[in-house]
Formats: structure tokens, C-alpha cells, sequence
């Protein structure tokens, strides 16, 4: 930890700027912009190919980028820096036929931690994620969710600043998944920088601070969830008895979906409410009218609608 | 960390996956086994170098023995001397092979049973031996004294002086020449298939990825070929203490002393050879996409090793063939070819310090070649790539 107090942790910040990549045709990255500071959990989604990987493995300093900048506590990132950061790829890789224990301990000495001291949190980690009974077992030996916790723990076993995880929910079974997004809320409450990517929508709401949305290598979205409902038109939930087709006589109200709870629309800022309850009620009995947060779903769709 | 530690951090992960391995501990055990037999067999097999077994058939010929015994030594021939009761013993003993030669004196003359044939030494100790025994008994019965006699019957001492010296085990030259170039061939492929292989299997396990993170690839390359390297050294180190303590036991063992001078310079060829084939072969492990093409991708790295080895078996038959002394500078061919050339005799030693030093620059230059390939594909995902593919791509 560090000595110096909360100013100088206030300044770990991991920040992407511009980045742009290209692999032959392939535009990987294209000005891609993002940061992530001490203490936050930060979510990347995106299609697959929206450039996810290729951002991961630019600031773990596996490819460079063509352009653009990546900085840690305000400078380049270095070998030393990439020392303190944990790293989970999205392939999956570990020695198959090296035992648990021998394997975490391994991969924290390489982080710099002298033998005992490996030893120890490579033991304490394995506990924490429910292999304390199997440390002197092979990978090879496990299941692949076992396999993946063997992965988390070896980029935790380090006491990371800043956790870069490719889909570390990918495979995971609901209590994994439970005990995985409970172990990334304390570290980031104990300081750590955290950047995951998934596709489990509702479960990145959930745990991040800040979600940024890549599409083709680029940034179409960023910020917390509730900045990033303000994008979205606001949504009515309107049930009236009997009849669906009413709202297509009004202007500024489009239609997102109808099923039995009603229609769902959406309407345009600063749209006349009491316009739309009125032409409700002139359809039939209003049965519920009421306004209706939007979900990450719903913003993903929206932001990645054609 | 320094540099330097990490490199040691990985190549102690080497050693100890390899010191766990079975396959590791078998080949040494079958390399031990193999080297002390190549020691013990021979000797085992040339029954010249054992005391040739006579034995003495009744009261006539026992009477000889002390005088064979001496005349033995005088022969440089080693005899073990055994007293037989019978004829039919004595034949028994002969035809089971518990006897050489049985030995029976009689009134007109001696008899020697043999297996087939009497070998000349054998007869010329034999005949020697009657020979200044029945002078002896003339010379008794002439009258003279005992004193006389042994004079008389004294073997003379003979000196010998060599105008040029013998062209000392030419065939045991040859033998080791082809016996070191083998080696050499052996252990360089079958070491830098390890690197190769484990190469392969850190980049399509993709663990090189979570490595590379952390640790320069520099520093993976050279602590995994210092680790292989160094579990390679400690199996040949084995089998070589096995051989030389064989060799101390059983004194048959007709290697000659001069040979031996030999094994410190395989050590030393299969360190530079080592450290050349190492570093090709990691960067051919590095250009797969699956563990099997390993085979496919370091096939023109055992061509050279293998040519290297046809090379010498040719040196042991013409040591002094001016194109192999030229080709034994040429670094892939080294290895194997120097060895041989000191085997046989025509290497002076600046041709070998020489040697020494241009596989030096080839392995500086190789080891820069091979980190470039290794960085640009360890790891990049896709197809195999060719090695003219893997120069061209660009690293990061």
C-alpha cells in the first residue's frame, strides 16, 4: 500500500488517449479514448471485434498501437508499472501440467515478490476462491471454471494497482459469477483500478462505476449509467384496456415495443406528457401510465441500432 | 528485479518441470545404461585382455608350474594356473569353457586341449615355458650347479626403442570420432526439440501472453534456453561419471587414454552448439500455430545437424580430408565436425580456438536473428508462418 496517503492513490490513473491500431485492412482502434482511475470499476462493451482485446493488449504492452497515447500515474506505462497491474486474458493461458500452488506462486515471484512472500498470497488466493483443497493439483486436472479461477488468481496474486480482466465472467457459473463480482467491488474499494469487458449486460450495470461502449475501434459512448440514460429518450409505460394502436396518431411518441403490460414509448425531450395521457385516455380505461428507466440493454441497442 | 533473476525465476521453472518429467528421468536412465555398456561390453567380449586360464594335468605337468608362471611375466601374458586331477576332468573343464587350455606332460612330450585352435600366444608361452623346463633337467643331469643353471636359463631383457610412434589406435580414433559427432547430433536435437516444444506449447497454450505482460521476451527466451540448457548438461554429466567410474572398475575396458581428452571437448561443442541450435530451434517453436507442426518447422534446423554428422563419419575414414577441415569452421557444421577432427588427430589447437571463436560471433548473431522471430510471433494468433514470413513481420 501505498505510504504517502490518499493523494498521491488519487492520482493512479490509467488513461487512454486517441488510441488507433490497424492490423492490415482491419481498423482495430480508432481514437479511442478512455480512462480509469483508482477505486473504479470500469466496463468495455461491445461487439465482438468492437476492439475490446486489442485495447487490453495495447496497454499490457503486447502489440503497440499505430497512434495515440497510454499513460499510468501520468506517465508512459514501462515494464515496472505492468508489475503492478494484473492481467486476465480473454484466450485463457497457463502451464497445463504445473500444480496450483507452484503455478500462482510462480507468476507472483515474476511479479517481483520474493519467495515466501509468493508463497504466501498465492496460497491465501487460491483459498479466497474455494481451491485451498487443491493446490497441489495439476491444472490439467480441473474443470474449465476451475481452470478460469486458477486465471483470476494469478492476476490477483500480485496485489495489482489496476486489474485488466477480458471477459472474466465468460464460463462462470452464477455463484462464481456472484463471488467474482463481489471479489472486484472490494478491490476497488481497496484502491485498485479496474477495466473488465463482457457481454453480461445487466451484470456490468451492476458492478461498474463507468461503462464505455466500443463499436468497430471506436468510442460510441462513456460515462456512468445514469449519464448515459440522459442519451436515451425518455420511456412511458402506457396499458390501456382493450386497445395498442393508439400512440400512432401522436407526433414526437415512437413506439419501442408492445406486449401485456402495455406499450412502451418513447418520447421526445420536452414532449407534452399530458398530450400523451389524454390521447390515452380517449382510447379507453388508462390502466397504468408511468415512466420507465432504461436499462443497458436497452441503451446498447439503441447506441448500436443501425 | 533485476534482469538477471527473472531470467534465473524462469529457468528454474524449466529445471524443476523437467526434474518432475518421466520422460526426462527415463532417458537419462537409458542414456546411463547405454554409455556404461558402451565401456563395460567391449571389454567384456575381448577375452585377450583376460588372464588366459591353463590348467596343469597330473603330477608332470603341475611340476611346471612355477616356471610357467615365471615365464608368463617374462611374455607380458597374464596365466592363471590350475591344478587338474584327470584327463576327463580336465577335457570337461575345457569344453565348458572353465579352462582355455589344459596342459598334460608326458615321457615324449606335452599335450595342449583347446576349445578349437591354440592361439600363438598361448603356444608360445606353453612351448617357452616346456622348453626351459626340459633344458633345465639336461643341464641338472650334465652336473651343473643350481646356480649356473638359473643363469643360464635367465630370460634376457629386452628393451625396446620406437623410431616413430605407433599409429596409436587408429581404429579407436575413427570409433570415437563418429562416437562424438553421434553424440553431439543426438543431444543438440534432442535438446533443441525440448526448446522448440516448450516454446510451442507457452505460445499455443497462450501463457506467453499472461508471460509476456510481465516479463521481456528476452528474458523468457533466454532463461528457457538456459534452464533446458542446463538440464541437458546435468544428463550428460551422468552418464559421463557412470562411464568414467565403469572405465576405473572394469580395467579391461580398451579405451585408450588419449580418447579421453575427447570428452571435454564434447562438452565444450555441445555448450557452443548448444547455444546456437537453442535459440533457432525457440524461434521455430514460436512460428507454430499447434503443438504438432513443431515437427514440421524445426525440420531444416536436424538437416544441418544430421549432414554434420554424415560429415564426420566420412572424416573417420579419411581424417585427412582438406573439405572437412574447411566445413568444421563453417558454425552449423562445428559441432559436430571439430569433435571428430580432434578425435582423429588433425585438429591443432589454434584451428580449435578458431573455431571456438567464429561459432561465438554465429551465436551472437543467431541469438539476435532468433529473439526478433520469437518477439514478432510468440504471441500473434493465425496460421503457421514460414520463416521468411516470421522475419518480415513486424515486432509488437
Amino acid at each position: 500500500m501505498d505510504v504517502s496517503g490518499m493523494g498521491a492513490t488519487d492520482l493512479r490513473r490509467l488513461e487512454i488517449s486517441n488510441l488507433h491500431r490497424e492490423f492490415g485492412e482491419v481498423v482495430a482502434l480508432e481514437d479511442a479514448s478512455l480512462s480509469v482511475g483508482a477505486g473504479e470499476i470500469v466496463g468495455l462493451v461491445g461487439r465482438n471485434g468492437a476492439g475490446k482485446t486489442t485495447l487490453m493488449r495495447s496497454v499490457m504492452g503486447i502489440i503497440g498501437p499505430d497512434r495515440g497515447t497510454i499513460t499510468w500515474d501520468g506517465h508512459p506505462i514501462g515494464q515496472t508499472d505492468r508489475l503492478r497491474f494484473g492481467y486476465m486474458p480473454e484466450e485463457r493461458g497457463l502451464y497445463p501440467q504445473m500444480r496450483l500452488l507452484a503455478q500462482a506462486g510462480y507468476f507472483a515471484r515474476l511479479h517481483g515478490l520474493d519467495a515466501s512472500a509468493a508463497d504466501r498470497a498465492a496460497r491465501s488466493w487460491l483459498e479466497r476462491l474455494g481451491l485451498g483443497e487443491r493446490l497441489d493439483e495439476k491444472l490439467i486436472a480441473l474443470s474449465h471454471g476451475n481452470q478460469q479461477r486458477v486465471q483470476l488468481v494469478v492476476a490477483l496474486v500480485h496485489d495489482p494497482d489496476l486489474l485488466l480482466l477480458d471477459e472474466p465472467f465468460a464460463g462462470l457459473d452464477p455463484e462464481a459469477v456472484e463471488s467474482l463480482s463481489e471479489t472486484l467491488m472490494a478491490r476497488a474499494e481497496a484502491g485498485n483500478a479496474i477495466l473488465f469487458s463482457s457481454h453480461q449486460l445487466e451484470l456490468v450495470e451492476r458492478v461498474c462505476n463507468r461503462i464505455v461502449v466500443l463499436d468497430g475501434g471506436r468510442v460510441l459512448a462513456a460515462g456512468s449509467l445514469a449519464e448515459l440514460r440522459e442519451r436515451l429518450p425518455a420511456q412511458l409505460r402506457v396499458k390501456v384496456s382493450g386497445t395498442s394502436d393508439w400512440p400512432a396518431r401522436l407526433s414526437g411518441v415512437q413506439v419501442v415495443r408492445e406486449d401485456e403490460r402495455g406499450v412502451l414509448v418513447a418520447i421526445e425531450p420536452g414532449a407534452d406528457t399530458q398530450a400523451i395521457l389524454r390521447a390515452a385516455q380517449d382510447a379507453g380505461p388508462v390502466e397504468h401510465f408511468g415512466f420507465e428507466s432504461s436499462g443497458l440493454i436497452d441503451l446498447y441497442r439503441h447506441l448500436l441500432s443501425p | 528485479m533485476s534482469r538477471g533473476s527473472v531470467i534465473w525465476l524462469v529457468a528454474g521453472r524449466e529445471i524443476s518441470e523437467r526434474v518432475e518429467s518421466r520422460a526426462v528421468r527415463i532417458t537419462t536412465v537409458i542414456m546411463t545404461v547405454a554409455v556404461v555398456a558402451a565401456v563395460v561390453v567391449p571389454g567384456l567380449i575381448h577375452s585377450s585382455s583376460k588372464p588366459t586360464r591353463v590348467g596343469l594335468v597330473g603330477s608332470g605337468a603341475q611340476a611346471i608350474g612355477p616356471s610357467l608362471t615365471a615365464t608368463a611375466s617374462a611374455l607380458k601374458v597374464k596365466a592363471r594356473i590350475e591344478k587338474v586331477r584327470d584327463g576327463a576332468t580336465a577335457r570337461a573343464k575345457v569344453k565348458h569353457g572353465s579352462l582355455d587350455v589344459a596342459l598334460s606332460v608326458g615321457s615324449s612330450g606335452a599335450t595342449a586341449v583347446v576349445p578349437h585352435t591354440l592361439s600363438p600366444q598361448t603356444r608360445a608361452l606353453l612351448t617357452a615355458t616346456l622348453t626351459v623346463d626340459h633344458q633345465r633337467s639336461v643341464l641338472a643331469a650334465a652336473g651343473l650347479p643350481p646356480a649356473t643353471i638359473r643363469e643360464a636359463l635367465a630370460p634376457v631383457p629386452l628393451a625396446t626403442v620406437a623410431i616413430a610412434p605407433p599409429p596409436s589406435h587408429q581404429a579407436a580414433r575413427a570409433v570415437a570420432a563418429i562416437g562424438a559427432a553421434l553424440f553431439l547430433y543426438l543431444v543438440l536435437v534432442l535438446y533443441g526439440n525440448a526448446v522448440a516444444t516448450g516454446v510451442a506449447q507457452e505460445k499455443t497454450s497462450r501463457t506467453a501472453e499472461v508471460l509476456i505482460s510481465t516479463v521481456r521476451p528476452e528474458q523468457l527466451l533466454a532463461g528457457k534456453v538456459v534452464g533446458i540448457g542446463m538440464v541437458g548438461l546435468g544428463q550428460l554429466a551422468i552418464p559421463v561419471v557412470a562411464a568414467l567410474i565403469a572405465n576405473a572398475i572394469e580395467q579391461s575396458a580398451k579405451i585408450p587414454s588419449d580418447v579421453w581428452f575427447l570428452l571435454p571437448a564434447c562438452l565444450l561443442f555441445f555448450a557452443l552448439g548448444y547455444g546456437l541450435y537453442a535459440f533457432a530451434f525457440a524461434a521455430a517453436g514460436a512460428t507454430v500455430a499447434r503443438q504438432e507442426e513443431v515437427q514440421i518447422t524445426t525440420i531444416p534446423l536436424t538437416i544441418p545437424l544430421l549432414v554434420g554428422y554424415l560429415l564426420a563419419s566420412i572424416l573417420a575414414g579419411d581424417p585427412h580430408s582438406p573439405a572437412i577441415a574447411v566445413l568444421s569452421f563453417v558454425p552449423p557444421l562445428t559441432p559436430s565436425l571439430m569433435p571428430a577432427r580432434i578425435a582423429v588427430g588433425t585438429a591443432p589447437w589454434w584451428q580449435v580456438i578458431l573455431a571456438v571463436l567464429i561459432m561465438l560471433v554465429a551465436i551472437y548473431a543467431m541469438v539476435r536473428l532468433a529473439t526478433r522471430i520469437y518477439k514478432a510471433t510468440l504471441v500473434r494468433s493465425g496460421p503457421r508462418l514460414s520463416w521468411r514470413e516470421a522475419l518480415r513481420v513486424r515486432p509488437g
